[in-house]
């Protein structure tokens, strides 16, 4: 992004009666354009808010960190430098430099504890993003350049630790490695800049490093899932040609490139990631396949696989009714120009990827990519569950339709039990995350930042409703969010979601009977709003109502007593 | 000189954004609320950017107007 630019999207972002949304960025140098730039990136990511960055006097960024007020933050970004760990590593002081490097290191060290205190504080709080030292340590030492001193090497070994530590806090470190991908070492200061305004970074590396901060800050929603092909993309070769024992993945074939493949998918579906398999093959070979005890992917991670002759985007259609997810949060791989304009074609919204099956070097960015995409700051055990549980709601769908006439007998039989929790914990990632990435069963389908969610929860009279469940086929985590207020005007929900995962099982109507009961009210008023996708929220406020729901709507306690369905699971209140 | 001109008012516009073209084009040091130190690096580095020129740390005493920095530009080859 060019500075101009960066001015430019900020002379636009929405003005007037536009919520604003409130960042610091701490620096020990005058952050100039690189508040520009982080302002501009932000506003972006937050169209819909006026993106406000606020900055303090340079100088010693402990002390600027330790008198931060973090009230109505949205988040706090920390671009680091050496002279922040010690004055003397700055080319704006002069006065003689100490040659020993046990001292430099131990001033060092205590500057890090003092940062890594109040920044572990600051993250309990806020999303942190912090950028360690990026640019070029001073010539100090006395060995040549070609030669690691023991300073530059302590100086690094300090600073991992510090990362690592901060890290496990809950802040989030610009990655090194992407930077340098992004802004090449040389081409990152401006010491006539520094000298001149203290503003020590050339303007491309200023906004590159404003970017990662940015997208530490607000990072996008990951995919949910992704559909793979078999031939040419899990495995080298043609299944229906080469045989079971034919296709491979391995160097001693020169298909490691799939094996990598594999490996990373693995990581994916373990961490929550929906995978699933599209190939054009017949099923009892693909089965037979899957069953090689050497695949670095196991078959069990795959769920669904469709294999048949019919065309792939038919594929598609049945694995994402399976997933019960859009298909913008889904990503398509094929190796096939041609299948993949098929499904692209046939689903718009789908994120249709090529397999780069010859060239090892566009390999590597491809499976940045997936990383990017598919990547979340932290694995939750939801994430964990999310496979299996989509394999019983399969089961439990296909058994109430069985039974049309009797879905009441097949929930009677369930042997469901949830656990109903009133107690406010705003740092309930999970809690967030279902607010955020729900899109059926959702209210209003608002997006709530990390700094609003606990600000909201933080007001007086504010509630939260977290339901976990689980049935005889198999636990599904924590699946529905309740979070509203209750003030002289009632009982007013803000927020309901609830999984996808969890539909048909009456969750929904046991978290509103629960919510009468808890606050024992005559009524519930409801922020809802129809969106383009909420129509089983719609449908479930309808069916109670007797009516479609208005924006926003009331539903009163005899209605909903009058209309609710039997419900079976047991419940625990905690 | 017209267009060196509409570039260079694009740059001002971007730091002084509540001026009219009539205002920034003579604007000057001191007579703009809200030019200061940040505002000249700011709006140097604007310049610099869309010009390919590089200012010296002198010129931040001597580019303090429009006008001047126009006279510049054209000194550079930005007739």
């Amino acid at each position: 992004m060019k500075l101009i630019e960066a001015l430019e999207i900020l002379r636009a972002a929405p003005k007037g009666d536009t919520p604003s949304c409130n960042f610091f960025l701490a620096s020990g140098f005058t952050p100039l354009h690189l508040a520009s730039f982080l302002a501009a990136e932000l506003q972006q990511r937050l169209p819909a808010q006026s993106v406000r960055m606020h900055t303090g006097p340079f100088g010693d960024l402990a002390a600027r960190l330790e008198a931060l007020e973090t009230g109505g933050l949205a988040g706090v970004a920390v671009a680091m430098e050496w002279p922040d760990l010690d004055p003397r590593f700055g080319a704006r002081r002069l006065g003689g430099r100490s040659g020993d490097p046990v001292e430099l290191l131990e001033s060092s060290q205590a500057s890090l504890a003092r940062l890594e205190k109040r920044l572990a504080g600051i993250a309990e709080a806020l999303p942190v993003a912090i950028s360690l030292p990026s640019l070029p340590l001073l010539p100090l030492s006395t060995v040549p350049g070609w030669q690691a001193s023991t300073l530059e090497l302590g100086l690094h070994s300090l600073l991992a630790a510090f990362a690592e530590r901060v890290a496990q806090a809950g802040a989030r470190v610009v990655s090194a490695e992407r930077l340098a991908q992004l802004s090449p070492s040389t081409q990152r200061a401006d010491l006539q800049s520094e000298l001149l305004a203290a503003f020590p970074y050339t303007r491309p590396h200023a906004s590159r490093l404003a970017s990662l901060l940015a997208q530490n800050l607000v990072p996008p929603a990951p995919l949910k899932g992704l559909i793979t092909d078999l031939d040419g993309a899990l495995w080298s070769g043609l299944l229906g040609e080469d045989g079971v024992a034919g296709v491979a993945w391995d160097l001693d074939h020169h298909a490691q490139r799939h094996g990598l493949y594999q490996q990373l998918l693995r990581s994916l579906a373990d961490s929550g990631v929906l995978i699933a398999a599209a190939t054009k093959n017949e099923a009892g070979l693909v089965a037979e396949a899957l069953g090689r005890g050497d695949l670095l992917l196991p078959a069990d991670r795959l769920y669904p696989v469709q294999a048949h002759w019919g065309p792939k985007s038919a594929s598609v259609t049945r694995i994402l009714a399976a997933w019960n997810v859009g298909s913008d949060s889904v990503a398509f791989v094929d190796d096939s120009a041609m299948e993949r304009a098929e499904v692209a074609a046939a689903h718009p919204g789908l994120l249709c990827l090529g397999f780069p099956e010859r060239d090892d070097a566009s390999l590597l960015a491809f499976l940045d990519r997936l990383r990017d995409l598919f990547g979340k700051p932290r694995v939750l055990e939801e994430d964990r569950l999310r496979r299996e549980s989509l394999r019983s709601a399969r089961v439990v769908r296909e058994a109430a339709a069985d039974s049309p006439a009797a879905p009441d007998l097949f929930l009677e039989q369930a042997e469901a039990h949830l656990e109903l929790s009133f107690a406010s914990d705003p740092g309930d990632a999970r809690a967030l995350e279902l607010v955020n990435k729900t899109n059926q069963f959702n209210l209003n389908g608002q997006r709530v930042s990390e700094s609003a969610w606990r600000a909201a929860l933080a007001r007086p009279g504010a509630f939260l409703l977290r339901a976990s469940y689980q049935d005889k086929y198999g636990p599904l985590g924590r699946i529905a969010v309740l979070a509203g207020c209750r003030d002289e005007a009632g009982v007013q929900v803000e927020a309901f979601v609830l999984s996808c995962r969890a539909f048909s099982r009456r969750i929904e109507h046991r978290c509103l009977e629960r919510l009468f009961a808890h606050f024992d009210v005559p009524e519930i008023a409801f922020d809802f709003a129809p969106t383009p996708r909420n129509g089983p929220l719609r449908d479930f406020l309808a069916e109670l109502l007797g009516r479609a729901p208005e924006s926003p709507t009331r539903l009163r306690r005899e209605d909903f007593a009058a209309r609710c369905p039997p419900l079976y699971q047991s419940v625990r209140e905690t | 000189m017209d267009q060196t001109r509409a570039r260079l008012l694009r740059c001002f516009a971007a730091v002084f954004p509540g001026l009219s073209e009539t205002a920034l084009v003579s604007a000057s040091l001191g007579q703009v609320e809200g030019w200061d130190s940040v505002a000249t690096i700011t709006l140097l580095s604007l310049v610099e950017e869309e010009f390919g020129v590089e200012f010296q740390p002198e010129d931040l005493e001597r580019q303090t107007s429009f006008a001047r920095i126009l006279d510049h530009l054209a000194t550079r080859g930005h007739a």
